[in-house]
């Protein structure tokens, strides 16, 4: 493993591996000081904390392949990749039983009708991952595509989209944390690891020559 | 049995039905539209050739090329950049047809047949008699390039659903923006409908490096 790499596994300021990390409470300074390991006792948190937190941990999805993606979805859920270990392993055959549904493959107009129609079918809170090119945007049938609904956005809302054709199943599983992000509600900014910070800083500048 | 002897005997068989020999990769004769039923028949029924399968049924669009089959430039619509559908006033020409790809199990020796009849009276005798797995493939070649098969027992669209407009492989065709309230067009990815403040996600431990 080179330098880069162990560089970016450095904890970030502020984390103190004595302190209980669980949930995120670490991230609020009054919630984390009654997580000290000296008030074990009780935690305080709220409804909608608990129920986010309840909510992120086990989103079922619908059972919906559509195309190869799927491949890479099935992939993610079997044993190398284990989709369960998010608690998002239990896929449900029917949507009243399942909270997320990945759109995972190309949305042929003979499809869309049926998708709303399982989408409609899902109990709230409910949320949709479009995975892959063809759900995103349609895809390699952008151009010539007569029967492909150009991105499922279209249809449904859409909470996460996760680019690639067809992604990796570290991708899928990727997507739904930040799906799970989103669930939890927490504000935060995304941020460039410092490796591939330092890695741009190392590409030379190539300026077109006569210039412009 | 050798191409040209297959050739040979459907020529003696059918006299002036077969018009022409196709001579590239998949060997084979051009046969008359209203002689392909009895065509067909010939190549299963008779015991030196006994084509018991259909491999494939082919429908074809020979819109933008000549006479002596070489292909020249026609442009085919799609969907622009923003997604929308490119309009033209142009109308094909060329001729419709169908390619029968046939195979024999027990000589093991293939055989093309085909037939071309023109764009705006593209009827053809059905062969779902003759091998009962050229029904569906029919009714593709009707659904895609409408190919209208006089004697077939259900010809309805197979892939596409009842009521499309028009056959899409077709290369005069003009792209759908809609489709019963499903919408086909594009939109325009140039214009990002998100700001980058909608898109700020909390960090995990580890991504702050």
């Amino acid at each position: 493993m080179s330098d880069k790499y162990v560089e970016s596994t450095t904890p970030p300021a502020g984390y103190d591996p004595q302190r209980e990390q669980w949930l995120d409470f670490q991230q609020d300074a009054d919630l984390a000081e009654l997580t000290q390991a000296d008030s074990k006792n009780f935690i305080l948190t709220t409804v909608d904390e608990l129920f986010n937190w309840a909510r992120l941990s086990s989103i079922w999805p619908v059972t919906f392949g559509l195309a190869c993606c799927a491949i890479e979805m099935m992939a993610a859920s079997a044993t190398r990749y284990d989709i369960d270990r998010f608690g998002a392993g239990a896929f449900r055959a029917t949507p009243r039983q399942a909270d997320l549904m990945i759109v995972s493959g190309t949305v042929t107009a003979k499809m869309a009708t049926r998708l709303k129609r399982i989408y409609d079918q899902m109990p709230e809170p409910k949320w949709v991952v479009a995975m892959g090119s063809c759900a995103i945007g349609g895809g390699p049938y952008f151009k010539y595509g007569y029967h492909v609904v150009k991105g499922v956005d279209f249809m449904v809302p859409v909470d996460v989209y996760i680019p690639g054709c067809p992604p990796r199943p570290e991708v899928l599983l990727d997507g739904l944390m930040r799906l799970q992000d989103k669930i939890r509600g927490r504000k935060g900014k995304l941020v460039t690891p410092k490796w591939v910070q330092d890695y741009a800083s190392k590409i030379p500048d190539v300026k077109p020559e006569g210039g412009r | 049995m050798e191409a040209a002897a297959i050739h040979a005997l459907l020529t003696e068989k059918l006299g002036d039905a077969v018009l022409d020999v196709i001579d590239s990769f998949e060997k084979g004769s051009v046969i008359a539209a209203g002689s392909i039923a009895e065509a067909c028949r010939l190549l299963r029924d008779e015991p030196a050739l006994h084509f018991d399968q259909l491999m494939c049924l082919t429908g074809v669009d020979w819109d933008g090329y000549d006479e002596s089959g070489k292909g020249k430039s026609v442009d085919i619509l799609g969907y622009d950049e923003l997604g929308r559908p490119e309009k033209s006033d142009r109308v094909g020409e060329g001729d419709l047809g169908v390619y029968y790809a046939c195979y024999s199990s027990r000589h093991g020796h293939k055989y093309t047949l085909a037939v071309r009849v023109p764009r705006d009276a593209a009827q053809i005798p059905t062969v779902s008699g003759v091998w009962a797995t050229a029904a569906w493939h029919e009714r593709e070649a009707y659904d895609l390039v409408g190919m209208t098969f006089s004697g077939h027992p259900d010809l309805r669209r197979i892939l596409l659903e009842d009521g499309w407009v028009g056959h899409p492989l077709r290369k005069d065709y003009v792209m759908p923006d809609q489709w019963q309230g499903v919408p086909l067009q594009g939109q325009d990815y140039a214009k990002n409908p998100f700001s980058e403040d909608d898109v700020v996600l909390p960090a995990r431990p580890g991504q702050e490096g």
